[in-house]
């Protein structure tokens, strides 16, 4: 008998004065005891609405129908006593977001513990506090932070914290809502291996929602994709993601590019270099540059070097000081030490030496709909650089010349336009665009594509790629998404705790890693039939650098090395700051002994 | 929400003496403040405080240069700033022209009804306001809401002074059922804590309904920001009922903020205790300003300025510490 | 995403036009009492009705002590408590609105000397310091305008300096800023823009607050002695010892009045607050 049944379940929202909004449109889904199943589909698909249908979670004005099967028992029908007892008992929800998922004015053990108090009424003290103990340890959360208040956890550790909530009760179905979203790409292995483990140890069927194909590709045995509130293709996950038959399944697959895989290669070899700019002489260089904020060293002596027609992924975890350089790269951030260069020349300090510089480099922002303001129009928003600069002079001209560029065309359809009326790639070409009426020579665009849909993403991507061939556009993308890197970026540049540990061609540096931290983030990809090998630990602090070489608490090599002088120099002796230029470099102690490239590959 | 460019340190000083000293020396500052003001409000913006203490009366120019010299006026500005403070040192916070006594004695006398006053109507308006916010929030939209809040509206629109002439009108004068005025009736046979209580009615219920509408209106716009939160989903889904929900959940972390406010609104009872005690006679600091105001009698007006100030800013400093000890999301 | 003013007359309820056509009904009555009313009626000198007598044909709402009709005088004392407490918001929120940006924009030394000396006067009982500053300054509207300007501007600075750290933060102004923005550029086209709507809402609230500090005021003798206000008529009732002889049409016009004015100024600012979608609900 299927653990979760759910036929023909249609699920919507009425509307004042209009006809009801449908979420879900007739969805089936079955799961087995013990069974992992991935419900994919892109943000508004209706995922979420649907899982949480299983356990009546919708809000009250929700009209719900279609048979719902808890282990046989007819959810719909239930009582709301019996449902309540239910409830985390027999299915457990891993909600997204454990930032507010979590009640912020409770200790996590206390949480973790109120499911089992309300569930086991007579339980004793002791007897809680043994279980809430157990539970936290396997989910790995130190002991020390069991009292901890959820915004004193780092985001792996809420979710974490939540997982253990999740499996309080014992339940025989765990439902989790994208429980990796938000959460970099180690961070994301570590927290998928956990779920993993526990949920094959204890025979636990799992749904497992996501818009990330490449998280389900490695956990899930089957696969439903869902569309505009319907499932429109299922099968083993296998089968759909090499042959996916509809639209929206190819969209996905493709979405999310297999590093190492020359067809996911969107650039090609050989770029068109800028006929203004001398060979080998930089667009934008920084000299040694540090940033810190009070004891925390965000970036800690950084050299790097853009040249025009050139895209350079600066890749890493959160938190490794990659914003912070990329703001500091534009102005927008003064940086404690070092300098930066703009055609040899050191880059003005104040407002008005820097509004000359502003004009030859610009921002593309992560989330589009934040970067415009909503109440200005799209020819207000695109025209705003010029009028600042008092370009004013052909302005129309200008605008359309920009959007067109930026793929909105004709433009003078969207002038009027208010970013509400827009779609996310729309927007997020708008900025583009507000970005290229300066007519820049270098873009910096900070996770351009993590808040968009799949299928828009590629169309940005391209659109970066065809700037760079037209206008000689040089540009550097910050992300922690090596896939993108590996799509379009010429270069890759690896930062962790403030300094750059290896750069190259991406084909080089992706392919055959010589930094053993380059080598744990590839490992960490999910990918198509391997589960991800999670990098130990957790992220480090920048106000705590460790001596010698930063990475050596967490280094794979270090751990398997049996070379005691080359443990020293790991733990004792820095290494030098890298020239972030064309050359292919890394910082590391190790790289070049005995069994390193046993661990690298 | 934090700027994702800047790393937060996750280890900040969580000690509870690295929280609580700044705003220790803050409030001291704040003190230190009122005192100054009291000075610049009294003595250096009236230009001559003598002729301000004498407009409108026919006083010879011979008593006004003995008020001069009573007090004071005739040295340099800043001796007279620091003679000032040497006196609020030692507790003497001059004399008044009026009633010729000390100030202090007068304060004193009076500061005893207006902590009556002022305590009850607080804990009364507050614990009301607080449930019944937290109820109307809950139930948004229902008539129970509705009417709560309209109620309340047209209470914070009452002058609270008006309110008391009205309650005193048809309550005290019309029906007779409590007294007019004053604290104690000479003639009567009730035993003095029910007597007090008996006088005390009228002004707290006058107070109380003046102010509990704010108290009201915060906890509910509190409640309903929580509302929308994730973790309420949370506990929904663990199956709690929506009763536990909200009483475990929502108000806990809805209270928080509305204590906070609740102690910065403090002076809006402490201005509401002035126009009530002076229409119900009530033997308090407010009573003492009213007729003060008459004269005006400057050196009485400033000396229960600075208490009065100064009172209501160590609630609000003893507030201050108490939330940084009871709040785990503060983080500084 | 849904446009910024979608919904605006449905999220502005029932109560809010209601409101709306109590303040022009009243502000019309206003404007108009010279022309509808003989102005006379209201000098000591030249009436001559009976004193303190209760509503009667003649004299609809009665008369006072010194034998003027009631009516008359709560008509015209309607403009001075108006007038008053228009000016006196308007002077507050203005103080206010200035302070908030500041502060909120310029977080370093601005912040550090505003947020402290803003929070200080948060503190301290409004009231106290207006009768404070209307005891010392010569009496008159002007004084009390005063009063009550430079005393009420700090809750309307907390506000807008939250609302404009909230816009501080997003994303287009680093657009701004990155495209090369100055400070002005910033403030006019972007945080102003954004903050209008939450300054219009509360100055609503305000002018409410600052009509019962103004009747609050006159009551206790600091008015100006000149002119007839809601306030300084309930002073003249308390004083000629109309409460204790029971003259309730003495002293009931006038406190429905501030109360009736008083709640349409509120209802209109929370609509107001509703439909714009800023603060409370």
């Amino acid at each position: 008998m299927a653990l979760l049944a759910m036929r023909d379940v249609r699920v919507s929202y009425p509307v004042p004065g209009g006809l009801p909004l449908p979420a879900v449109r007739g969805a089936s889904v079955r799961l087995a005891a013990g069974e992992t199943v991935g419900l994919a589909g892109e943000s508004g698909c209706g995922k979420t609405t649907l899982a949480l249908a299983a356990l009546r979670l919708l809000p009250r004005t929700a009209q719900l129908s279609g048979e719902i099967l808890l282990d046989g028992e007819d959810v719909r029908a239930m009582s709301w006593g019996r449902l309540r007892a239910v409830r985390w008992t027999a299915a457990s929800v891993v909600f997204q977001g454990a930032m507010h998922a979590l009640d912020p004015v409770r200790r996590v053990a206390a949480q973790v513990g109120e499911p089992i108090r309300l569930h086991c009424p007579g339980i004793g003290r002791d007897e809680l506090r043994r279980r809430v103990t157990g539970l936290l340890e396997q989910v790995g959360l130190p002991a020390g932070r069991s009292s901890a208040y959820p915004h004193q956890l780092s985001g792996g550790q809420r979710q974490r914290v939540m997982i253990a909530m999740a499996l309080a009760c014992e339940p025989r179905l765990v439902i989790a809502d994208e429980p990796t979203t938000a959460l970099d790409v180690v961070v994301q292995a570590q927290v998928l291996a956990l779920l993993a483990g526990l949920v094959a140890r204890r025979g636990i069927g799992l749904l497992l929602i996501s818009h990330d194909l490449s998280v389900l590709a490695a956990s899930c045995d089957r696969l439903d994709v869902m569309h505009a509130g319907r499932i429109v293709e299922s099968g083993p996950t296998a089968d759909v993601l090499r042959a996916p038959a509809h639209p929206t399944a190819a969209a996905l697959s493709a979405a999310f590019p297999a590093v190492g895989d020359p067809a996911a290669r969107r650039s090609p070899p050989d770029p068109r270099p800028d006929p203004q700019a001398r060979p080998g002489a930089a667009l934008l260089r920084a000299e040694g540059l540090r940033v810190t904020f009070g004891a925390a060293h965000a970036v800690d002596g950084v050299d790097l070097a853009l040249h025009a027609g050139e895209i350079v992924a600066l890749v890493g975890e959160s938190g490794c000081g990659k914003t912070t350089l990329a703001r500091t790269l534009l102005g927008l951030q003064r940086p404690t030490a070092g300098r930066v260069l703009v055609d040899g020349a050191p880059l003005p300090g104040s407002t008005r030496g820097l509004r000359g510089y502003r004009r030859g480099a610009q921002l593309v922002q992560q989330d589009p709909t934040a970067a415009l303001n909503p109440r200005h129009t799209v020819y207000q928003a695109v025209a705003e650089g010029l009028r600042i600069h008092r370009m004013t002079a052909g302005e129309r001209d200008r605008v359309s010349g920009a959007l067109s560029r930026a793929g909105l065309r004709p433009p003078e359809r969207f002038f009027g336009r208010y970013p509400h009326q827009l779609s996310a790639g729309q927007r997020q070409r708008v900025v583009i665009a507000g970005a290229l009426a300066l007519a820049p020579r270098l873009l910096v665009a900070d996770e351009p594509v993590a808040s968009l849909d799949a299928p828009v993403r590629g169309e940005i991507l391209a659109l970066l790629l065809r700037l760079r061939d037209e206008l000689g556009l040089a540009a550097l993308v910050v992300t922690h998404d090596l896939g993108m890197a590996w799509s379009i970026a010429d270069r890759v540049a690896v930062m962790y705790l403030g300094r750059i540990v290896e750069t190259g061609p991406v084909e080089q540096v992706l392919r055959a890693p010589r930094h053993p931290y380059t080598s744990a983030l590839l490992a960490a990809l999910p990918r198509r039939g391997r589960e991800p090998a999670p990098l130990t630990g957790e992220p480090p602090d920048p106000a705590l650098i460790p001596a010698g070489c930063r990475f050596h608490p967490r280094c794979p090599l270090l751990g398997a090395s049996t070379d005691p002088e080359l443990a020293a120099r790991c733990r004792a002796v820095p290494l030098p700051i890298l020239a972030g230029d064309r050359t292919a470099e890394t910082a590391c102690h190790a790289t070049g002994s005995p069994g390193a490239d046993r661990v690298l590959r | 929400m934090l700027d994702p460019a800047r790393p937060v340190p996750r280890r900040t000083p969580h000690h509870l003496a690295h929280r609580l000293g700044p705003r220790l020396v803050g409030g001291l500052l704040s003190l230190l403040s009122v005192v100054v003001l009291g000075f610049f409000l009294f003595r250096v913006l009236p230009g001559d405080p003598a002729l301000t203490m004498t407009r409108g009366r026919p006083v010879g120019a011979r008593e006004i240069a003995e008020l001069r010299a009573r007090l004071g006026l005739d040295r340099p500005l800043a001796r007279q700033f620091l003679d000032y403070l040497a006196g609020l040192a030692r507790g003497d916070l001059g004399t008044s022209y009026e009633f010729r006594r000390p100030v202090a004695e007068l304060i004193g006398e009076r500061i005893g009804p207006t902590l009556l006053l002022v305590g009850t109507a607080t804990v009364l308006a507050a614990l009301l306001g607080i449930w019944q916010g937290a109820r109307a929030g809950w139930r948004r939209g229902t008539r129970f809401d509705r009417r709560s809040v309209g109620v309340a509206l047209t209470l914070w629109s009452v002058p609270p002074f008006w309110l008391g002439l009205v309650v005193l009108l048809v309550l005290a004068g019309g029906l007779g059922l409590f007294p007019v005025r004053g604290i104690r009736s000479p003639d009567t046979s009730l035993p003095v804590v029910l007597d007090v209580a008996h006088h005390l009615a009228l002004p707290c219920l006058t107070l109380v309904a003046a102010v509990y509408a704010q108290y009201l209106l915060v906890m509910r716009a509190s409640l309903l920001a929580e509302m929308d939160a994730d973790y309420l989903t949370t506990a929904r889904a663990i199956g709690l009922r929506d009763d536990q929900v909200r009483r475990r959940h929502a108000v806990p972390n809805a209270l928080l903020p509305t204590v906070t406010l609740v102690f910065l609104h403090l002076g809006l009872v402490v201005s509401g205790a002035i126009a009530v005690e002076t229409v119900f006679s009530w033997p308090g600091l407010g009573l003492l300003v009213y007729q003060a105001l008459r004269v005006p009698d400057l050196p009485l007006l400033q000396g229960t300025f600075v208490v009065i100030c100064a009172a209501v800013i160590v609630m609000n400093t003893l507030a201050d510490l108490l939330l940084q000890v009871l709040d785990p999301r503060v983080r500084w | 995403m849904s446009p910024p003013h979608a919904g605006w007359l449905r999220r502005a309820g029932a109560a809010g036009p209601v409101g709306l056509a109590t303040l022009l009904g009243v502000a019309l009555l206003a404007v108009a009492a010279p022309v509808l009313s003989d102005p006379a009626g209201l000098d000591v000198t030249k009436v001559g009705g009976p004193l303190l007598a209760a509503p009667s044909s003649g004299y609809w709402l009665g008369t006072d002590e010194t034998g003027r009709s009631v009516l008359l005088l709560t008509w015209w004392g309607a403009r001075v408590s108006l007038l008053v407490g228009v000016a006196a918001a308007v002077l507050s929120v203005g103080i206010g609105t200035v302070v908030g940006l500041l502060a909120g924009h310029f977080r370093g030394l601005a912040a550090a000397v505003l947020m402290p000396v803003t929070d200080f006067f948060l503190a301290l009982p409004s009231l106290v310091l207006a009768i404070a500053l209307s005891s010392v300054l010569p009496r008159g509207a002007g004084t009390i305008v005063l009063a009550i300007g430079l005393t009420a501007w700090p809750t309307t600075a907390r506000l807008v300096r939250a609302q404009t750290l909230t816009v501080e933060v997003r994303p287009y102004l680093e657009r701004a800023r990155a495209l090369g923005g100055g400070h002005g550029h910033l403030l006019v086209r972007h945080v102003l823009p954004a903050v209008f709507p939450l300054v219009l809402a509360n100055a609503t609230l305000t002018i409410g607050s600052a009509i019962i500090a103004e009747s609050t005021l006159s009551f206790l003798g600091l008015g100006d002695p000149g002119r007839v206000s809601w306030g300084s008529m309930l002073e003249a009732a308390v004083d000629s010892g109309a409460v204790t002889a029971g003259a309730w049409w003495y002293l009931l016009p006038p406190g429905l009045g501030i109360v009736v004015v008083v709640l349409a100024f509120t209802v209109c600012g929370r609509a107001l607050e509703a439909a714009l979608d800023v603060g409370s609900r």
